[in-house]
């Protein structure tokens, strides 16, 4: 006998690519529906949804930064890649972090102005060449959406 | 007026949608909730930080901003008390005294709020100006007023405060009252009188039979210090002794044991009780910068 896959309702952004959530610190799944925000797997984090197409994929580092440019949460691998510590990065400029290391993109591909349109929720996921401010032998090319809630840019560090 | 409601872990961790565990994993990384302990050490929190959070955590992207948010919402009741004190608006400095109650214990509201409100009009304004002065008077009657509603003592301690300040509009004085109110809430009975007025001090101290000396306050000379010490010393015999506040006076005072409070009164009245107990007394040479005042005085009463 034939068996039916069970179905599942899916949340699709405007696009119509599903919305998957993560946590905001070790990036996992949400076990299932919970009564809370707070990631059932570390604790650690808060459950944050965006497209299929940038949310991070099999532990890729990511941060997620507001509409003022301020870092709002770093994930457990981008701490551990970036030497930085999430509860002193917090509320500081992704500047001190991350800065453009492409020298040949355009300015429409600026990474601040890709932040901010991700931050205000618009806009498809681009990508971006960056570097840690304070190394110049290390680029990373970086996915940059939108995820929430409330809205927020989402730069994961490409693996 | 000092009512404040308390949760248990698992109270706070229900109010949180979280388990007990994951609130006390955010203690060590992120600080906060800080709660107090019980009697028997079991931890209690606060309901106001908590509800911070929980309003914080449905708007936030991380628990750290989250965090960030609850301390900032919890920050307004110092400028609150700091605004409203800059303008000579002393009912609505009593609510914002009023509404830090409902958000912390006693003890962290003098800390918190309270002095650092005063410090900040002292550095705005100088304590020889008129709304130091006003504003001054105002926290001195509140704690006082706090005191006057410690119930009566529990423990056998007794504590005799030597009070080294100028008055009032000192501003280390609103320390030495805050040390007062803390060791007189944990049950200890405290007396606090000027260093300058030796005058009856045996009848005082054989009244009190202290179990402890503190010399609060850098106002005064060491030579009114070290009489008025000397007079206790006579009626009571040797006695712990701490200092409070008194940084970079020491050297005259002869007494067994002096040590070296820490300038917040609250950690300074835990000093202090355990120096009473006899327990961890050794942890009060913690403050590095003070050690050396104590080994003055060693080097003192050696020579005397």
């Amino acid at each position: 006998m034939r068996r039916l896959r069970a179905l599942r309702s899916v949340e699709v952004d405007d696009r119509g690519l599903e919305l998957v959530a993560f946590c905001g610190h070790c990036g996992q799944a949400p076990p299932g529906p919970q009564p809370s925000r707070v990631c059932g797997h570390c604790g650690l984090g808060l459950v944050l949804s965006a497209s299929s197409d940038v949310a991070p994929r099999n532990g890729e580092p990511f941060l997620v930064i507001d509409s003022t440019l301020s870092v709002c949460a770093v994930s457990a691998e981008a701490e551990e890649l970036l030497g930085i510590d999430e509860t002193t990065a917090v509320n500081r400029h992704i500047a001190d972090f991350l800065v453009p290391a492409d020298a040949n993109a355009p300015s429409s591909d600026n990474l601040l102005a890709l932040l901010v349109v991700a931050a205000s929720g618009g806009g498809a996921p681009r990508t971006a060449v960056v570097r840690p401010r304070t190394e110049f032998g290390v680029r990373f090319r970086v996915r940059i959406g939108s995820c929430g809630p409330p809205h927020a840019a989402l730069l994961v560090l490409a693996a | 007026m000092f009512s404040m409601r308390t949760l248990k872990t698992s109270e706070a961790a229900t109010l949180l949608n979280v388990s007990p565990n994951t609130l006390r994993a955010w203690e060590r990384r992120f600080g906060y909730p800080q709660p107090q302990r019980s009697a028997g050490r079991h931890r209690l929190y606060t309901h106001g930080e908590v509800a911070a959070l929980r309003d914080a955590l449905g708007q936030g992207l991380s628990i750290s901003s989250a965090v960030s948010r609850a301390r900032e919402a919890l920050s307004t009741d110092t400028h609150t008390l700091v605004g409203a004190l800059a303008r000579f608006e002393l009912d609505r400095a009593d609510s914002a005294m009023e509404s830090a109650l409902a958000l912390r214990s006693l003890e962290r509201s003098v800390e918190e709020v309270l002095l650092p409100s005063l410090d900040e009009l002292d550095d705005r304004y100088g304590i020889d100006s008129a709304p130091w002065a006003l504003a001054a008077r105002w926290a001195d009657g509140w704690l006082r007023r706090a005191q006057r509603l410690v119930p009566p003592p529990v423990r056998p301690h007794a504590i005799l405060v030597g009070d080294a300040t100028r008055n009032e509009l000192d501003p280390e004085a609103l320390g030495v009252r805050a040390l007062e109110l803390f060791c007189g809430r944990s049950g200890a009975r405290v007396v606090a009188l000027p260093v300058s007025g030796v005058s009856g001090l045996a009848d005082v101290v054989d009244s009190l039979s202290p179990d402890a000396v503190v010399i609060a306050g850098s106002h005064l000379p060491d030579d009114d210090v070290a009489l008025w010490a000397y007079r206790v010393r006579a009626a009571a015999g040797p006695l712990p002794t701490a200092l409070f506040r008194r940084a970079r006076h020491d050297a005259k005072l002869r007494t067994t044991g002096t040590r070296v409070l820490s300038d917040a009164p609250f950690a300074a009245h835990r000093q202090l009780l355990a120096l009473i107990d006899g327990r961890d007394a050794t942890r009060l040479h913690d403050v590095p910068a003070l050690c050396a005042l104590g080994e003055e005085v060693d080097r003192h009463e050696a020579h005397v």
